[in-house]
């Protein structure tokens, strides 16, 4: 793309975003975490997911935020997150090299009629019962968005009664590493 | 499995950087010894090279007021509210390249600087902040004058740390400082419980680098070959090209560069709010400032040019305008050492993220020399155009205006004055008006227009260069703001001298209701107090100027004598700057002044 055909980060088109996948690496210091948040905050940017955790290095925590936003706006986003100063390395994975997963606990109503059924169809996406009672059964389920978001749908007619997902952690495929 | 993961290291931060060897040096001869925080303090302050520092003690910071006076060359000046110290601070830094210290205590102390921390940090200077905490045990607890000063500033400046325990406290000091002046300059602040001034522990300076030293190892970041090679192609090829001049040339001391690199290519340069006095306005290349408050041939020009290269500038709204109809012709080159700046406005054919000084210095290399002459005699003929529509325009020859003021000024002090302006009509007229042709001798504030700015930051300017004559510019509106500073410019025996052009009104905010409100002038109308008798109470020099013809005079009368002098300049109630882009639209898009208007408004 010529630089005429493109947007600047401030007239990018309305409605060109899609979904983008950061992984952070911080400093685990005081207060870094709440400059990433505030950046995301001032760049409104519209975050889907965000999980943070430990990393393969100490002192260094690793964040996944997964975002919406247009291209242009979200290399401009990943610049200003590079300026934070306990941010140690910032890469925008491109989707077709990333494995992304979440995990996710679903309390769905199961009576005696229902258990068999839900407890089957749990199985066909190599989700867990981690948890069973008169009236519910709570499973637990990992995957991308797409194998969760399928299941939740499929548990919809039995009544879910809770859902929690943490978010998604993600790495590129193959040997390299970030 | 063993895992191997590598971290990019970011140039500009300095944590940990490869600089080992320099850490070794010199660590024979500066033995450690058993210190209190509020001692380790001053000693790294002292071994970064300050000298200077503004501030105002209260309880959370007392350990490091008795500090002080065991190190008597840091010499502290006591300013009337704290938000002074910080804008005293950023006019040291912008005057010197230097980093300005400012300090206060916890809760209110902290929260007053708010102000002048976001004024640096939308300018990009280096000023450091330094805050008393409560003691550790209290914090979080509401304690008396506790503020969460970390919460509160980190949007607002580079980094701010809590110092939570004494033994971090030296490399936090020089890192902060490292940090403060590397890459894109900005304010840094450190908040100091009160129990971690007091803790001692051991306290060895070679354990950490000093800015000084962290610098001269770094690598500056340079443009590569390949944007070299591509932007002296775009130059080659233009016909209309421009030089757009910001504040990165003055910050990274780029001068002679732009000079060279603009004669060589024989390309004209405009220069922003904040590139005023990067280039000298003398030179047939200079055409002046852009945008909102810009004269209109400049204007035409962006909108004509095909080429524009940028050169540490970020392309404001107010430089801008309505960004889709931006330099529509151009294409752009721009420097910046700021990557997040690339692409943010407008695209950048050839992004190079470099400082300033070394890209410039690149290209002059890699150009060739150019003839634009047919492309500046058209951008001059603009400009007579201009000169010719207002010289119809009868006007009052009887008050003294913003025109004849600072021609006095500049004048008076042969061109070597340094200007600092407040916001509003007075820093409009005086970065459009005052011939700038000493190097780095506009200071103002750009970014946030902070009104009150002017007087406390001249006091910084004033120290930072004691041998220039430094005047303040201010409106009757924003010298108010700050008008207590005039105790401490008394005080310290600082010698500032202050024109304030006095409209009885806050008067571009009465030029926007005039144009965009109906005329309807809610709350702009202003009083003031005698700034004769005012300046007379504080121990200073006032006068009062209310005729054209007595302008000159009491220029040259503040000039002679010594210390602070105010001159109170009544000028005409209802002057606008002219011209003016509509907010929102072109920049070409522009009111003018117009002879009716004018023979209307006596």
């Amino acid at each position: 793309m010529t630089d005429t055909e493109r947007a600047g980060q401030s007239n990018a088109p309305e409605g060109s975003g899609r979904l983008h996948t950061l992984v952070v690496l911080v400093n685990d210091r005081h207060g870094a975490l709440d400059r990433i948040i505030n950046v995301l905050r001032r760049r409104r940017a519209k975050m889907q997911t965000f999980t943070i955790g430990r990393s393969e290095l100490p002192d260094i925590m690793r964040l996944t935020v997964v975002i919406n936003d247009s291209e242009v706006g979200v290399e401009h986003l990943v610049e200003q997150l590079r300026k934070v100063f306990d941010v140690r390395h910032i890469v925008n994975l491109l989707s077709e090299q990333t494995i992304s997963r979440e995990l996710a606990l679903i309390k769905v109503n199961s009576n005696e009629a229902h258990r068999g059924e839900v407890i089957e169809l749990s199985h066909l996406f190599g989700a867990h019962v981690v948890d069973v009672t008169s009236e519910t059964v709570t499973l637990e389920v990992t995957g991308n968005e797409e194998k969760v978001e399928k299941l939740v749908s499929q548990l919809q007619s039995y009544g879910i009664r809770e859902v929690a997902r943490t978010g998604f952690v993600a790495m590129t495929r193959g040997t390299g590493n970030m | 499995m063993q895992i191997t993961a590598t971290i990019t290291q970011k140039p500009e931060t300095g944590q940990t950087p490869s600089t080992h060897g320099i850490k070794e040096m010199g660590a024979q001869n500066m033995e450690a010894r058993e210190l209190a925080g509020s001692h380790i303090l001053c000693e790294a302050l002292v071994r970064e090279g300050v000298e200077l520092l503004y501030g105002y003690p209260g309880g959370a910071i007392m350990p490091f007021y008795d500090a002080l006076t065991s190190y008597p060359t840091l010499h502290h000046v006591l300013v009337r509210h704290e938000q002074a110290a910080a804008h005293a601070a950023d006019g040291y830094a912008r005057a010197t390249g230097k980093v300005g210290v400012c300090v206060a205590t916890s809760g209110p102390g902290a929260t007053n600087l708010v102000t002048g921390l976001t004024t640096a940090y939308m300018d990009s200077t280096p000023i450091l902040a330094i805050t008393g905490q409560v003691g550790r045990p209290f914090i979080g607890r509401d304690a008396f004058q506790e503020t969460d000063v970390i919460g509160v500033t980190q949007p607002i400046t580079k980094h701010s740390f809590l110092v939570q325990n004494v033994e971090d406290l030296a490399e936090i000091v020089h890192e902060a400082f490292r940090l403060a002046l590397s890459g894109r300059p900005g304010p840094v602040l450190i908040d100091i419980p009160k129990d971690v001034q007091i803790s001692k522990t051991l306290y060895r300076p070679s354990a950490s680098i000093s800015s000084s030293e962290y610098l001269r190892a770094a690598r500056v970041p340079e443009p590569s070959a390949a944007a070299l090679t591509q932007a002296a192609k775009l130059i080659r090829e233009a016909q209309r090209p421009l030089i757009m001049a910001g504040h990165g040339v003055i910050l990274s001391n780029a001068y002679q560069e732009l000079f060279v690199f603009a004669e060589k290519t024989n390309i004209p340069v405009i220069t922003t709010l904040l590139g005023l006095s990067s280039f000298p306005e003398t030179h047939p290349l200079a055409i002046g400032m852009p945008g909102m408050h810009g004269p209109a041939y400049v204007n035409h020009a962006i909108s004509a040019a095909d080429l524009i290269i940028g050169v540490g500038l970020r392309f404001d709204d107010r430089v801008s305008g309505k960004v889709s109809e931006f330099a529509p012709h151009a294409r752009l080159i721009h420097i910046d050492i700021d990557p997040s700046e690339m692409h943010k406005v407008k695209v950048a054919a050839v992004p190079i993220v470099a400082d300033a000084k070394a890209a410039l210095a690149a290209l002059i290399e890699a150009v060739e020399p150019g003839d634009h002459s047919s492309w500046i005699n058209e951008v001059r003929s603009w400009e007579a155009q201009d000169i010719e529509r207002g010289s119809g325009i009868k006007r009052d020859q009887e008050y003294p205006d913003p025109t004849s003021i600072l021609d006095a000024i500049h004048a008076e002090t042969n061109g070597e004055a340094v200007i600092v302006t407040d916001v509003g009509q007075n820093q409009m007229w005086t970065a459009r008006h005052y011939t700038w042709t000493r190097p780095n001798s506009h200071i103002t504030s750009g970014g946030l227009g902070t009104m009150g700015f002017a007087l406390p930051a001249a006091m910084g300017v004033k120290m930072g260069m004691p041998d220039a004559p430094v005047w303040v510019v201010a409106g009757d509106g924003g010298i108010q703001m700050n008008i207590q500073e005039l105790a401490t410019l008394h005080q310290e025996g600082i010698a500032v001298k202050v024109a304030i052009m006095n409209n009885g009104y806050l008067g571009m905010v009465r030029q926007w209701q005039q144009f965009f409100h109906a005329g309807n002038y809610s709350e702009t109308p202003i009083t003031g107090p005698d700034y004769v008798q005012l300046a007379s109470a504080y121990g200073l020099t006032g006068i009062c100027v209310t005729r054209r013809e007595d302008v000159a005079a009491a220029v040259h009368q503040a000039m002679e004598k010594e210390g602070t002098v105010i001159i109170d300049f009544v000028i005409e109630s209802q002057s606008n700057v002219y011209p003016m882009v509509i907010p929102g639209t072109a920049i070409t898009n522009m009111i003018e002044e117009t002879v009716e208007e004018n023979a209307g408004d006596d």
